[in-house]
């Protein structure tokens, strides 16, 4: 009964924050490609916090300034960093940041205002580039004109002969990540610390967060890390269940009103698939780096062809990994995106039309959100499950290596199905997987 | 038709075909697994387990030349 009252709160809530955001995405304001991208600064668009909705991140430079000197530059936000004169916004393909009060007030002789001369000389509008078209198109039918950019929005570049060196600002995603490791801390801490005094080990799990996560903890230990990993489960249990439970968090944070998901970031996904390659390769046993540097039951002839693209397999697994797992968070939020899209570009060219349209779509984006749901718990399953069976690939013996051999041996058939780019990777991978069956 | 166009064009389809190769194979694959539990309801759990890694490679897979699309179309 709590939770429903609750419920309806967060809803009568929700409907009042609605109204404003409503009214801003008719002044053509709609920034919601932002939210797979990143950027830096937090969307808290309908509620007024920061500035329009716009809390902008620290921006940190590792500079290298004129004279050659090393430096080091904070601000509290990019506007900052512009209006202190030593930062203008970046050309940007057709000087839009020209139109920009902040760069007029830097840096008014910058490249910015050359491009923006350059596209005064050219009247004729069949001079036009397409980009350029499509812009003033997209202009019509959207009925709004091009924003101009605002300093959290565009690069940043260096002025007066400085090059920035290392770009360590905060962006959006870092915060999500970071808010994603404080989660994480917050959660199991607690729980670690309430199975050292002994409850859920010598009794049963006390209260709903112990039972929940008491659940996949074991879900992971028993369904993904075990039936890969055999003996050694509890070697690599911390690293499986610490890529879970981030993977999973990092995901649902961007399911959150105001939310960013850092796993749409293909540097996160990528980090995390190195940390999957470098446990691989450290867990690796002597008969791991056999089969690939020298594969043996196999012709001599074979042997030239087969070592490279063992090598190459190392690296296009962990590749694989990143880019499933980035792609798989962006492309929920590009379908929610264009489906909401599509009420305001039916809208530009009838409101009735429009307002029609928004049923359907809404509808629609709910569904897709629904699966978006599934698809964060999914991927997390998915990531652990492949690392932990590559994981178990470089650690098996010769003994108890069966089942493995008749798991993996299914992958490749499913895999070979698929017909697109990814056709040398499964080549590679089939081989992997191949040399694995023989040493079984 | 100016090479513009095309990239969009071809950004389209591809994407299209993408989906296609995907829905194809994990078709295939959702059928056998189907098939398989059915015939053998106390393997469904490693079945299913089989299945899933197998889709996401499909995905992968899948996903490769999707990004190769979406790249196409907003550079």
């Amino acid at each position: 009964m709590r939770t429903v009252a609750f419920f309806a709160l967060a809803l009568v809530a929700f409907a009042g924050s609605a109204s404003p955001a409503s009214a801003a995405g008719e002044d053509g304001e709609l920034d919601a490609v932002h939210h797979t991208s990143d950027g830096y600064y937090l969307d808290f668009s309908p509620l007024p916090i920061g500035r329009g909705g716009k809390l902008e991140l620290p921006r940190l430079f590792l500079v290298r300034r004129a004279d050659g000197s090393l430096g080091f530059d904070a601000f509290g936000s990019s506007t900052a960093a512009v209006l202190s004169g030593r930062y203008v916004i970046g050309a940007h393909g057709d000087g839009d940041g020209a139109h920009s009060p902040a760069a007029h007030a830097a840096d008014p002789y910058a490249e910015d205002a050359l491009a923006q001369e350059i596209a005064e000389e050219r009247p004729d509008p069949n001079g036009l580039t397409v980009e350029e078209l499509s812009e003033t198109n997209a202009e019509e039918i959207l009925g709004e004109t091009a924003e101009p950019e605002a300093a959290y929005d565009a690069p940043i570049e260096a002025a007066g002969g400085a090059e920035i060196l290392i770009d360590l600002s905060i962006s959006r995603h870092l915060v999500f990540i970071l808010l994603t490791i404080v989660i994480l801390l917050l959660l199991f801490l607690p729980l670690a610390g309430k199975y050292k005094k002994g409850v859920g080990r010598t009794s049963a799990p006390r209260g709903l967060l112990q039972n929940m996560l008491e659940t996949l903890v074991i879900y992971v230990r028993d369904e993904i890390a075990r039936p890969n990993l055999g003996a050694k489960t509890y070697k690599y249990l911390p690293y499986l269940l610490t890529v879970f439970f981030f993977i999973l968090v990092a995901n649902l944070a961007g399911l959150v009103p105001f939310g960013a998901t850092a796993t749409a970031n293909i540097t996160v996904t990528a980090v995390l698939a190195l940390f999957t390659f470098f446990v691989t390769q450290l867990a690796g046993t002597k008969d791991y780096w056999m089969h690939i540097l020298w594969p043996p039951g196999i012709p001599w002839f074979v042997k030239p062809i087969l070592v490279p693209i063992e090598i190459m397999g190392l690296f296009t697994k962990p590749f694989a990994l990143a880019v499933r797992l980035f792609a798989n968070m962006t492309a929920g939020h590009l379908v929610i995106l264009n489906l909401i899209g599509l009420i305001f570009i039916v809208g530009g060219m009838s409101a009735t039309a429009g307002y029609a349209t928004s049923v359907p779509a809404i509808g629609l984006t709910l569904f897709v959100y629904a699966l978006e749901l599934l698809v964060a718990f999914i991927q997390a399953y998915v990531f652990t499950i492949l690392s932990a069976l590559f994981i178990g690939m470089a650690t098996a013996e010769h003994e108890h290596d069966h089942d493995h051999a008749e798991d993996h041996g299914l992958t490749p058939h499913g895999a070979a199905v698929s017909e697109s780019n990814g056709q040398a990777h499964h080549k590679e991978h089939d081989r992997t997987v191949g040399s694995e069956a023989v040493m079984a | 038709m100016d090479p513009f166009s095309l990239g969009y064009l071809a950004a389209g389809l591809g994407a299209g075909l993408c989906v296609l190769g995907a829905a194809l194979g994990i078709g295939r694959l959702a059928g056998a697994a189907l098939e398989g539990s059915a015939r053998q309801p106390e393997a469904a759990g490693d079945i299913r387990t089989t299945m899933i890694i197998a889709a996401a490679l499909i995905e992968g897979a899948t996903f490769f030349g999707l990004i190769v699309c979406i790249l196409m179309a907003i550079k």
